[in-house]
């Protein structure tokens, strides 16, 4: 770190830190953790049955609830919406986090799971994105 | 930056020079200056190189996607090692320790010029497509922990996405050195401090004796065989360690390039294993594959991997450090291969002289502004108009079906080189070149093939429709755009430094392996 300071880009590497720092701390102001309530719990029994019953592996309570909240956050955010969708479609592909990333045939597994979850916290969601959800083509690639 | 790139006469204005005449310096004053230019040229140490390397092709962000696959994500990662990264590697130390220049210098001399202009080409004209969808994922993590409202926003992601990659311009243009900083934080910062303790946490898990959430016994070593899709999965995944080879543009950076560079690359790879096998089975360890959800994102897995620990405040941090390892890979790929594709036009001529202008600290300025703004009209209509999100991701099919190109035109230069050139100094001789280059060629055509085959976005379209779109997106962007430029170049374009840079190159490279000696790191195939 000394010699990227001496060198004569300091500026750009100051200014990166201050940057990040920045990030980092409106992230840490603004991020609100989903806090524990009735409506919360009730809600995350709610899907730890439902997982249960369709055979999926059963989160804690306590990753449910502080993860889905009572509205299921980020999850029920507009989940139709085209660059939603842009993210979630280019989201189902292989081991690449670099260029080489790229669409496979997808396991049914995590889709499906995804119908419960919507389900339980925004049904009203659910309609929007199941047409979507529906059109696409998957197997079973994970082994249970 | 290496002041290489600048010429000598004429800075900012390469095609405006003319041959060389009675009246000019004699070729050999020329590549004496230029040599001398290259010897006081900065330089970067291997560790960099590493580390910029690493930056490039590896990160957290699949590590959630493949722990929906437990421990069957380490075959999944291991079995593209051997057939394709350990190929890659060993190919390309042994090229960069012998001729400097990258990949298009290896195809020019192993195949054809024209050969490498392709080349290097498909490998810088894929990025174009690969920038828009890298920042709008940096966009959609920001999104997460400040309003998940503003990941919909087309207007927020259009305004992020060109506010980071025109400072990303900004930044490489000032010069390598920068870049070469920058990215070597980004992946201290970004990926291996968080990857480490994503694993520490891990095993503290299990240490606590609970049950990991995936199985991890030896009925789970391999993925479910379901035939085709479980192919599309295992051949598609050769592609997570694409562009290891791009970073060899820089090797004249290194000091001693013939062993520095190998160095470099095997450090790499390990800590590309590493990075991809190690923090996606923490998290099947703890996160349950339901739980890893498919419309959130990435983002709600690192979450729920952080909410078993009580630990949510983490989840804004690792965005901040996704989002940096997200930047400083996307510097390494603008430095590199617009690099690579000056080099070769300024010595051939396959571009006009605007497009091989350099700045004051010698670097393509025109050529990454130029792709700039072909970026900015490509990532405004992904942010802006509905259609083209949703189907964006076709053209991740298109690109690195284009990006194969490279690995099949750089396993096949290796293969000849041997033999053409046996007695070229090569610092590095790969053991078993031979076979290890056709198992990386027929990995590259299998994974070529297996683009064809309709992914699951594409829901139940007819598969020729499918192979047009993608076989036509190929002829286009990687063989009809090339063919063109190489049509109507003109030789008043080559750079009147251009040819003694190059001899220059192959002086040093002559003089530099020469000196180590042949063939004592391996035998030759």
């Amino acid at each position: 770190m000394t010699s990227l300071m001496a060198s004569r880009h300091r500026w750009i590497y100051l200014g990166a830190i201050v940057l990040l720092v920045g990030m980092l701390i409106t992230g840490l102001l603004t991020y609100t953790q989903l806090h524990q309530t009735n409506e919360a719990n009730r809600k995350a029994q709610q899907l730890s049955s439902a997982l249960s019953a369709a055979g999926y592996p059963v989160p804690t309570q306590n990753q449910i609830v502080h993860t889905l909240g009572e509205d299921g956050g980020a999850v029920c955010e507009d989940p139709a919406n085209a660059l939603k969708q842009a993210q979630w479609t280019y989201g189902m592909s292989n081991g690449a986090s670099g260029p080489g990333q790229r669409p496979v045939l997808s396991d049914r597994e995590v889709v499906f799971a995804e119908s419960i979850v919507l389900s339980v916290y925004c049904p009203d969601k659910l309609a929007a994105i199941k047409d979507k959800i529906d059109d696409l083509k998957l197997h079973d690639t994970v082994r249970n | 930056m290496s002041s290489m790139d600048i010429p000598s006469s004429g800075r900012g204005s390469p095609g405006t020079g003319a041959p060389d005449g009675p009246s000019s310096r004699s070729a050999r004053e020329r590549t004496g200056a230029v040599a001398t230019r290259i010897a006081n040229a900065p330089r970067m140490s291997w560790l960099t190189l590493a580390l910029m390397t690493t930056s490039s092709v590896a990160s957290l962000r699949a590590a959630p996607t493949m722990a929906v696959y437990g421990l069957a994500c380490v075959f999944l990662y291991l079995l593209p090692a051997v057939v394709f990264l350990l190929p890659t590697a060993l190919v390309s130390a042994e090229l960069a320790s012998g001729w400097e220049g990258g990949v298009y210098r290896w195809v020019s001399e192993g195949l054809s010029k024209p050969l490498g202009f392709l080349a290097v080409w498909c490998q810088f004209a894929m990025t174009i497509f690969y920038y828009p969808s890298l920042l709008a994922y940096v966009a959609s993590t920001i999104a997460y922990v400040v309003n998940p409202a503003l990941a919909s926003n087309g207007l927020y992601t259009a305004i992020v996405i060109m506010v980071l990659y025109w400072a990303g311009v900004w930044v490489s243009s000032r010069g390598t050195k920068a870049v070469a900083g920058l990215s070597s934080m980004g992946l201290v910062i970004g990926t291996l401090i968080p990857g480490t303790l994503l694993v520490v946490l891990g095993m503290v898990f299990l240490g606590q004796g609970n049950q990991s959430a995936a199985p991890m016994n030896a009925a789970h070593l391999f993925p479910q065989w379901t035939g085709l899709a479980s192919l599309v999965l295992i051949v598609n995944n050769f592609l997570s360690y694409s562009g290891m080879e791009m970073n060899a543009v820089h090797v004249s950076s290194l000091r001693d390039p013939a062993k520095e560079f190998p160095r470099a690359m095997f450090t790499a790879s390990g800590m590309v294993l590493a990075i991809f096998i190690l923090p996606a089975l923490a998290i099947s360890w703890v996160v349950p594959s339901a739980e890893l959800s498919l419309t959130a994102g990435v983002m709600q897995a690192f979450d729920s991997f952080f909410q078993y620990f009580h630990i949510g405040w983490l989840t804004p941090v690792i965005a901040v450090a996704l989002v940096t390892a997200s930047l400083g890979g996307m510097l390494t790929w603008l430095a590199g291969p617009s690099k690579g594709l000056l080099l070769i036009s300024r010595q051939e001529g396959y571009l006009p002289p605007f497009l091989q202008r350099l700045n004051k600290e010698g670097v393509q300025q025109n050529l990454l502004v130029t792709q700039g703004v072909v970026t900015t009209v490509i990532a405004l209509a992904y942010a802006l108009i509905p259609n083209v999100s949703s189907a964006y991701w076709i053209f991740s099919v298109i690109t690195t079906q284009v990006y194969l190109i490279v690995y099949l035109l750089m396993f096949a230069a290796a293969i000849r080189l041997r033999r053409t050139q046996p007695d070229h100094p090569r610092g590095y001789h790969a053991p078993a070149l031979v076979p290890i280059a056709v198992t990386g060629l027929v990995a590259s055509a299998a994974a070529m093939a297996i683009g064809f085959v309709p992914s699951s976005q594409f829901g139940s379209g007819s598969v020729w429709s499918y192979v047009l779109i993608v076989g036509g997106g190929l002829l286009v962007l990687g063989l009809l755009i090339p063919y063109l430029f190489l049509r109507l170049r003109k030789p008043e374009w080559r750079s009147p430094d251009a040819q003694a840079e190059l001899a220059a190159q192959e002086a040093a490279e002559l003089g530099g392996a020469g000196a180590d000696g042949p063939r004592k790191d391996g035998g030759a195939a």
